[in-house]
């Protein structure tokens, strides 16, 4: 990896955190790599001193704490004001329908999650009960059929075992993307914010 | 080791090594290499935390047709290192005390 792809990398990865956070870091770095060069590493061995990228830029993420904008507004005045009012069947309507489709993205997204921890339910449940059952049928001499019947819960047990791992993933990726969305997200309004202020 | 302590410990390194001259990243972490190894991104928090804690000044200065950051200890970066040397003195004699203890124990 070149020193152009570590920076790029890096600028990709961190995306959700302020702009000049972002460009601050980038200098840093890009300011090490140059150093090693200049002490006589190759470009490629300069940037492999400085690490895993992708590690890099998830412990600065996790570093990072999630901050609410808390400056206080600036007064608007009287015609804004009206302007507001006037034009809140629009803005309103807008708005809601804005916060509504984020709603339920969201809520889809953990539906998804939710559903597949159910089918790992329903299948480890299958297969305690299967297994009962069987041996149940087993003893009360209906063997053929009551051996089918623990073989197929053992089936589901082993299945159960893979979507549980399946499960997992795919929850910590959500958890991983609902924190960065928040984090962009905050971060846009901190900057609106600021530059309301100014 | 204790993390808050090794925190505190690396701040005072980095200090030290800005003390009689300023320095940028890469000598920092050269002049600290032959004590204890720091990374990149570790330098970069401490620097960013003794600037917010007023302890250093950053200029940026032209070298080599590019950009370098050049940073300068404060009087209050001063005053840490000089703070560092009297709880050491006091952490010093503790120690003196666990390990006699230590001994007596035998």
């Amino acid at each position: 990896m070149n020193k152009n792809d570590f920076l790029r990398q890096l600028e990709n990865d961190l995306c959700g955190l302020p702009r000049e956070d972002i460009q601050e870091r980038i200098n840093f770095y890009s300011e090490m790599i140059d150093d090693y060069i200049e002490e006589g590493l190759s470009e490629e061995a300069a940037v492999q001193r400085i690490g895993d990228v992708k590690e890099i830029a998830a412990q600065i993420l996790a570093d990072t704490p999630i901050s609410a904008p808390d400056t206080p507004r600036k007064k608007r005045s009287t015609g804004q004001i009206v302007l507001i009012i006037l034009g809140s069947p629009i803005w309103l309507s807008l708005a809601i329908a804005a916060l509504a489709v984020v709603f339920s993205l969201y809520v889809s997204a953990w539906a998804v999650i939710v559903s597949l921890w159910s089918v790992f339910v329903s299948l480890i449940s299958c297969g305690f009960a299967g297994l009962l059952y069987g041996i149940g049928l087993a003893v009360s001499g209906f063997a053929i059929p009551g051996i089918a019947m623990v073989g197929a819960a053992l089936v589901c047990g082993g299945l159960s075992v893979f979507t549980f791992y399946g499960c997992k993933a795919v929850t910590k990726g959500a958890a991983m993307l609902t924190k960065k969305t928040a984090l962009a997200i905050a971060n846009r309004l901190k900057k609106k914010e600021e530059v309301r202020n100014a | 080791m204790d993390i808050q302590l090794k925190r505190g410990l690396l701040d005072v390194c980095v200090l030290a090594a800005i003390k009689d001259s300023d320095s940028y990243g890469y000598k920092i972490i050269k002049d600290m290499k032959p004590y204890i190894a720091l990374s990149e991104s570790t330098l970069y928090t401490i620097l960013k935390r003794l600037e917010l804690a007023q302890m250093l000044t950053v200029r940026t200065a032209e070298h080599g047709g590019r950009l370098r950051k050049y940073y300068r200890i404060t009087d209050r970066g001063l005053q840490r290192i000089a703070d560092f040397q009297n709880e050491w003195n006091e952490m010093l004699s503790i120690y003196r005390f666990v390990t006699k203890e230590d001994a007596g124990n035998e």
